[in-house]
């Protein structure tokens, strides 16, 4: 049996039972989108290999993995979805707008920096979004992140580690930081680095690209095949000396980990050994705590914060690393949702006809982050953090940056 | 961090946890996916055999003429303790349940067939028809999940005068997939409730009772009743039908949230994978994740992984049977042979749908010398060894009482 | 009770060929009733392996039977494209075959005028990526998938349109006889109990493996051999062309891609008795252990079913094993053979071939009736039926595109199978089902992965509004239906059910009696004594139970 076809026989076990659709957001709120039950294992039967799908309600599946999530025969339905939408963008060809929308972080390249000014005054001009959502469909009221004065990668080379001066043999650390904190949210690659160095590790930031996740969800899979062999040419030489790849962006260590090389069917060694040491920020610190080694003076904060698990996070079948170590930290209480998903998933809610199931998805997220009374929300990913922000107008950050606050480590530090 | 492992979020999984957390022991569920509580109709069957006497006296009655039976590991009392606490959680959340172990309820299935169950939500409970009572069966065309006209006349050969009508669906934006669960969720709507009361105040004629599918609201079906009965003057009831099952989820819901408030975290999404150990003591639990397996140290563990529905136990082609998280040892058919009785619905069930793992007195897992496995974990629910609960009917009986003498008794294990 | 009814040609059998006579006929203008024990397709045409055969498999040992395949697949692929899927067929070698067979198959295809092209073994790769990576050599044939139960329909449709009366659930119990000559047959009416007496001057024998039986009411001898065949499907298509080994003949050495599954089979086993036989389990091991030579991985993917079925072998020479009786076919006329005129027997054969055996058929009872009316089965194309695509040949995705443009999801009854509401309805109300295994032949219902676990209590409750829900039985016959249902579907489940197979029949089980309490229900069977007019869940004459010893 092809090494490629797991994902596809995994619709074996299905035994019908429904949970995946009663669980499933989209399905949820609205008629365009069937459910996963339909879509995936048993749409599948119907699908010819290697011919476009004959249906076409699979491209209403987010991708947020819900689904995956609840199903209790382990059936990959997002997988098995996400290759479908794949094989109906051979078949007829990539939409101006999913090029857009794959290919942010050039758009991000450009306008970060001193032009980020003027570029965000532009992106939010409402007769610039609506001629943008004319043109390339994609929705004027969606939540665009402002780009930053500065990039991520431009902090980390004036950046001096405080604690390098002496020290030698520090353990080492790869930081995969993704095209969000170096756009968009230098802060957040910050706050990471400092609380890496603060527990004595050295950290290295190498030449990277774009994971390539939002070029896979969109279907674009010849382009998010180079993207990802571009990525693990750069780390597998860390991978191999054992250093461990940690990031804050849960969706392109998920990519790293898993979601280029299952849908890509990439089961080349250097692949593997990247996956395998790659790791979320907060799994990574759970493991040094596990083994005695995290740091763990935490000034008391006395706050009682709403925490949203990102979909994406979820997917990594790790439980809630952030919410174990935010636990030790004196006086805070992490308040859980019991949300599915913001609605964003990455890039669907900004395409036009998508928006309101996004909005109508996030709605369950929003009212327990405005019902938590709270003027601060924590989640750790950043596409859920902006549609928060839009949705619920409760700002919100990463969970690393609550811990270096916690840790006392003053910003910009 | 934690190490007390809960493996498995069905009825018996969650009531451990349930049992482990407000023993402080916080523990972790891990769960491939959500268990048979999504499938299963939300009441409790403790013995749904014709039993004289009431639950509570089968249950003796069944202890006595068959030590092995998972209900001899916790005991009458075992199942009464689990009975209660089950319902003080379930009361304070708005979700209460009637009936109680001295006489079984009988309530119609979707189909008109009358069944037992010792507890059932107060949704259900004017369900318990009696002969000579009269009922309005209304459902809705779109819910292909429920036929209102088949099970009116189903309890009319029993002696219920039924009528059985379609309602019409009142105005929503939706108008393709109704599930059980999108119904549900118009039912969470004023004006909706209010259409469905005004047609049902008209329908009903002399009924006394109105039966409809179980999809009256997620969060607050207590209130949708009420305000239906409000407006058509009849007692209304829900009648379970097809996965997914409303009433299921409820319960489900309210036992997460309960162990989490209490101290514990669920984990689905995560199938275990196996277990290590150190001689007759579990170290480690192995859970599948992204990239890498997780590992979990084990303190103590309670497996609650179903039986072969739930996924707890796999089989092949050749006959061979495996416990699929920490590989025990079961008690299963010889060979394929024995496996099946030739017609499907043999009262006496299908010889492999009872394998399971034997357990000692305290639901220790034995061996096939009657060796304790490992002393530190304990089993629950469908993976126990020595009983077919579906020919029985007592599933969640048996997943409620062992599940919660499970959760108690580990939670006296130290380290 | 009795009814009595005239015709100019009594056809007995409702599988390919009964039903392929009957159209053949009404297509001459000859008067005719057709009268089958079950539902149409109930014999051996339900329970085949579905390849239109392109005569390749035949070629080395049975060259008149692989000429007609071939003539006959050109043929049924023109007259009824929308049963048939245009799946190509090939022929490899795996490395447990010896490789010096190819030369004898293809000089074989070439003498007997069988299309055949040896492929490059890359592109049989890029088209079947789960096939064994180390085959040897790969031929293409004309092969195809063939849906015996839309194929039947269209001829049904097509004979009734034209005057013919089929009736279902009509068993023959005696032959009418007068001096030397059948001028009819009895017939019971399992629905009732009627007893039906048929008048025809002639009377053909179509009943397939039963043919023996049924010539026996007339004292006659012929020697068909029931030869029992299993086959096990796979939970999905897990090639998309039929895949043949290429060698002998043998057990288990085909695949054959049918709608949503795979078929893999089969076995050939001499029974004595067409009506008693079992599937074994050592067949089912044979045909999963054969499968790994073509697609490596397969016995350890999900089974759904399997069944077995009898095939019609008509032994006029001494044959040591089964599969040296030739397939081809044999038209007894059973005046000049045994001096019993108005009675002719149509034996043996294959289902790639039932409309030439009705031709030769008809042609004999035409000429004896003095009509010379030509046949014209060859070229007029078959009436569109409900589940065929209405142009074009069948498609694996043209269900999944039909619900996605023309129907609400929330109307698939059955999920599994994309069988609508208004497929059913029109079933229930329109066609002449009685009971849902019936509807199973119709729709496809209950035919996926959950065998019914889902939709049957569905299907029940619209069976009873549509037919029963006014009379007094409605709702017993709504529970028999039900628990016939079940035991029919789970016939074909013990034999493969484990893994994940098994894991479905276990929630099956909870829905089936804990949520719908199947069996709590005031017991009803509507059987032998207490009959009901429009539903026959069981009856000695039909039963199929698979007896495993
Ligand atoms: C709300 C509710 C309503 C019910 N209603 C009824 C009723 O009306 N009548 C009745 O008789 N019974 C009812 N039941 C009982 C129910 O049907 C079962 O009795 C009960 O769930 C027993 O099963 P279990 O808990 O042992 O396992 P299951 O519910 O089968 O759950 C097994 C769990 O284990 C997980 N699992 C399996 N293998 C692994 C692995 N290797 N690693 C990790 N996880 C694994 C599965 O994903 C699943 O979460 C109900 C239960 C509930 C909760
Ligand atoms: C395992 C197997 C696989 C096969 N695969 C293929 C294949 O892939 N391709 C192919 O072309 N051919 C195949 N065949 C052969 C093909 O299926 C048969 O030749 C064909 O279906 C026979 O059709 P029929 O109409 O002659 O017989 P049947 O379909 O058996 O019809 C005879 C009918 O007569 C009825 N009958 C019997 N007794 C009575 C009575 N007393 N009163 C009334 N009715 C009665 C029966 O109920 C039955 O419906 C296969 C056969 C088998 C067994
Ligand atoms: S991935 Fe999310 S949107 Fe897509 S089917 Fe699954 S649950 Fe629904
Ligand atoms: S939850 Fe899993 S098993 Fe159930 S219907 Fe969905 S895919 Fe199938
Ligand atoms: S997924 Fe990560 S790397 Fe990819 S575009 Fe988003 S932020 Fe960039």
């Amino acid at each position: 049996m092809p090494a490629t076809d797991f994902i596809e026989l995994s619709l074996d076990h299905c035994i019908k039972c429904t949970i995946c659709t009663a669980a499933c957001p989209v399905s949820a709120v609205t008629d365009l989108f069937p459910g996963p039950k339909y879509v995936g294992p048993q749409a599948q039967r119907f699908r010819r290999d290697g011919e476009a799908p004959p249906d076409d309600t699979v491209d209403y599946c987010s991708g947020c993995r819900v689904c995956n999530e609840v199903c209790p025969t382990g059936v990959k339905i997002m997988e098995i979805n996400t290759r479908a939408k794949a094989r109906i963008v051979e078949s007829r060809g990539v939409p101006l707008r999913s090029w857009l929308l794959g290919y942010q972080y050039l758009i991000g390249r450009l306008a970060c920096g001193p032009l980020a000014g003027v570029a965000n005054l532009f992106a939010n001009l409402r007769w610039v979004r609506v001629l943008a959502e004319h043109l390339t469909g994609i929705a004027r009221e969606a939540p665009l992140p402002s780009f930053s004065g500065y990039s991520f990668r431009s902090w980390a080379r004036r950046h001096r580690d405080p604690h390098a001066a002496g020290a030698t043999g520090r353990p080492k650390v790869v930081y995969f930081h993704g095209c969000a904190t170096n756009y968009y949210e230098p802060r957040v690659g910050e706050a990471a680095v400092a609380v890496l160095e603060h527990n004595g590790f050295e950290v290295i930031i190498p030449e990277q690209g774009c994971c390539g996740l939002p070029l896979l969800s969109n279907g674009i899979f010849s382009h998010g095949r180079h993207h990802h062999q571009y990525n693990v040419a750069q780390l597998y030489s860390y991978a191999a000396q054992g250093i461990p790849i940690v990031g804050t962006s849960t969706s392109c260590t998920l990519t790293l980990k898993e979601e280029a090389p299952e849908l890509l069917a990439m089961h080349d060694e250097q692949t593997r050994v990247v996956a395998e040491h790659t790791y979320d920020i907060f799994e990574f610190l759970r493991l040094l705590h596990e083994r005695g080694r995290l740091n763990t003076r935490f000034r008391r904060i006395k706050r009682r914060l709403p925490y949203h698990a990102p979909c994406q996070q979820r997917a990594h079948r790790i439980g809630r690393p952030a919410l174990d170590i935010l636990e030790l930290v004196p006086g805070l209480t992490m308040v859980e949702s019991e949300a599915a998903c913001c609605g964003l998933a990455g890039s669907y809610g900004y395409k036009v006809e998508k928006y309101r199931i996004a909005m109508d998805v996030g709605a369950e997220l929003f009212d327990f982050i405005r019902a938590s009374g709270s003027d601060l929300a924590v989640c750790d990913s950043e596409i859920c953090r902006w549609q928060i922000d839009h949705g619920s107008e409760v700002y919100s950050v990463h969970p690393i940056e609550l811990l270096r606050e916690a840790y006392g480590l003053a910003p910009g530090a | 961090m934690r190490d007390t492992i809960v493996i498995g979020a069905g009825l018996a999984g969650l009531m451990g946890a349930l049992a482990l957390a407000e023993a402080g022991r916080r523990p972790l569920v891990l769960a491939t996916g959500h268990g048979a509580t999504h499938w299963s109709s939300g009441t409790i069957d403790v013995w749904g055999q014709a039993a004289s006497g009431g639950p509570r006296a089968a249950v003796a009655a069944v202890i006595a003429g068959d030590p092995d039976h998972p209900y001899a590991r916790t005991g009458v009392a075992g199942l009464e303790a689990a009975c209660a606490r089950f319902r003080q959680v379930m009361q304070a959340a708005a979700y209460p349940f009637v009936g109680d172990l001295h006489s079984d309820l009988m309530i119609p299935t979707a189909l008109g067939a009358f069944r037992r169950a010792a507890l059932v939500p107060r949704t259900m409970s004017a369900g318990a028809l009696q002969a000579g009572d009269r009922v309005l069966i209304a459902g809705f065309r779109q819910l292909r999940d429920f036929y209102p006209p088949l099970m009116a006349q189903n309890l009319r050969s029993q002696g219920i005068a039924a009528h059985g009508v379609y309602l019409e669906l009142p105005p929503v934006n939706r108008n393709l997939d109704f599930t059980t669960r999108s119904l549900a969720q118009c039912f969470d709507d004023g004006a909706f409730r209010a259409h469905v009361g005004a047609q049902l105040a008209r329908l009903r004629g002399d009924a006394s009772h109105i039966g409809l599918p179980a999809v009256l609201g997620m969060r607050h079906p207590l209130d949708v009743i009420a305000e239906l009965e409000r407006h058509s003057g009849g007692q209304v009831f829900e009648i379970a039908t097809l996965p997914p099952s409303v009433p299921g989820m409820r319960i489900a819901s309210i036992l997460e949230r309960a162990i989490v408030a209490a101290g514990g975290r669920i984990q689905i999404g995560s199938a275990v994978l196996r277990g290590v150990a150190d001689g007759d003591r579990l170290t480690t639990v192995i859970s599948e994740a992204a990239a890498r397996e997780q590992q979990h140290r084990a303190v103590r563990c309670l497996l609650a992984s179903g039986g072969i529905a739930g996924g707890g136990v796999r089989t092949d082609q050749t006959g061979a049977v495996w416990e699929t998280a920490l590989g025990l040892p079961l008690a299963a058919p010889a060979s394929r042979r024995a496996w099946f009785a030739s017609r499907s619905l043999d009262p006496r069930g299908h010889a492999i749908f009872r394998t399971g793992v034997l357990s000692d007195d305290r639901l220790r897992p034995l061996d096939q010398r009657g060796v304790v496995v490992y002393r530190n974990v304990t089993i629950a629910g469908g993976a126990l060894a020595g009983a077919d609960t579906i020919r029985e009917r007592s599933r969640s009986g048996v997943a409620l009482a062992t599940g919660w003498a499970a959760g108690s008794r580990l939670a006296a294990i130290e380290a | 009770m009795s009814r009595s009814l005239t015709a100019d040609v009594l056809v007995i059998g409702g599988g390919a060929t009964g039903v392929g006579v009957v159209r053949d006929l009404a297509l001459r203008g000859i008067r005719a009733i057709l009268v089958e024990k079950g539902d149409l397709t109930h014999g051996t045409t339900g329970r085949y392996h579905g390849l239109l055969h392109s005569g390749g498999r035949y070629v080395v040992k049975d060259p008149q039977s692989a000429q007609e395949c071939a003539a006959e697949n050109e043929i049924l692929r023109r007259i009824m494209p929308h049963c048939i899927e245009d799946t190509g067929g090939l022929f490899v070698i795996t490395p447990a075959d010896d490789e010096r067979y190819a030369e004898t198959f293809v000089a074989a295809c070439r003498a007997c005028g069988v299309w055949v092209d040896d492929v490059p073994l890359a592109e049989v790769m890029r088209h079947e990526p789960r096939l064994n990576r180390k085959l040897r050599r790969a031929f293409a044939v004309r092969d195809a998938a063939a849906d015996a139960f839309l194929a039947t329909e269209a001829n049904a449709a097509d004979a009734r349109a034209r005057g013919a009366t089929l009736l279902t659930y009509h068993h023959v119990t005696d032959l009418e006889l007068e001096g030397d000559r059948v001028t009819g047959a009895r017939c019971e009416d399992l629905r009732n109990g009627e007893a039906v007496t048929i008048h025809a001057a002639y009377t053909i024998n179509a009943a397939g493996a039963w043919a023996g039986k049924i010539a026996g009411l007339a004292g006659l001898d012929i020697a068909v051999v029931p030869g029992k065949g299993t086959m096990v499907a796979m939970n999905h298509r897990i090639v998309n062309s039929v895949v043949n080994r290429c060698k002998p003949p043998a057990d288990g050495d085909i695949i054959v891609p049918i709608q949503t599954v795979a078929v893999l089979g089969t076995t050939d086993i001499a029974v004595p008795d067409p009506d008693v036989f079992g599937i074994e389990p050592d067949e089912i091991a044979l045909i999963l252990a054969e499968g790994e030579h073509l697609v490596p991985g397969v016995s350890r993917m999900r089974a759904l079913r399997a069944w077995a079925g009898v095939r019609p072998l008509y032994r006029d020479v001494a044959a040591v094993d089964d599969r040296d009786i030739p397939r081809t076919y044999k038209l007894l006329n059973h005046r000049t053979r045994d001096g019993v005129a108005g009675f002719v027997s149509i034996v043996g054969g294959k289902w790639t071939t039932y409309r030439l055996m009705a031709q030769e058929a008809v042609d004999l009872v035409a000429a004896d009736l003095g009509i010379a009316i030509p046949c014209r089965t060859a070229v007029e194309p078959l009436p569109p039926v409900h589940g065929a695509p209405k142009s074009g040949h069948l498609t694996l995705g043209g269900r999944l595109r039909h619900v996605e443009s023309e129907e609400l999801y929330g109307d698939v009854i059955c999920e599994c199978e994309l069988v609508t509401r208004r497929q059913l309805v029109d079933a229930i109300t329109t066609g002449g089902a009685a009971n849902l295994d019936d509807l199973r032949r119709d729709t496809r219902l209950g035919m996926g992965p959950c065998q019914g676990g889902f939709c049957t209590y569905r299907a029940a409750g619209l069976w009873h509004e549509l037919r029963g829900a006014d009379d007094a039985g409605g709702a017993d016959a709504a529970a028999a239906l039900t628990r016939h249902f079940i035991q029919e579907r789970w016939k074909g489940l013990a034999a493969i059910a484990w893994g994940d197979q098994l894991r479905q029949q276990r929630l099956d089980e909870l829905i089936a009696l804990e949520v719908l309490g199947v069996d709590l229900l005031p017991a009803a069977v509507i059987a032998d004594g207490a009959r009901h007019p429009t539903v026959v869940t069981e009856h000695a004459a039909i039963a199929t139970e698979y007896h495993a010893e």
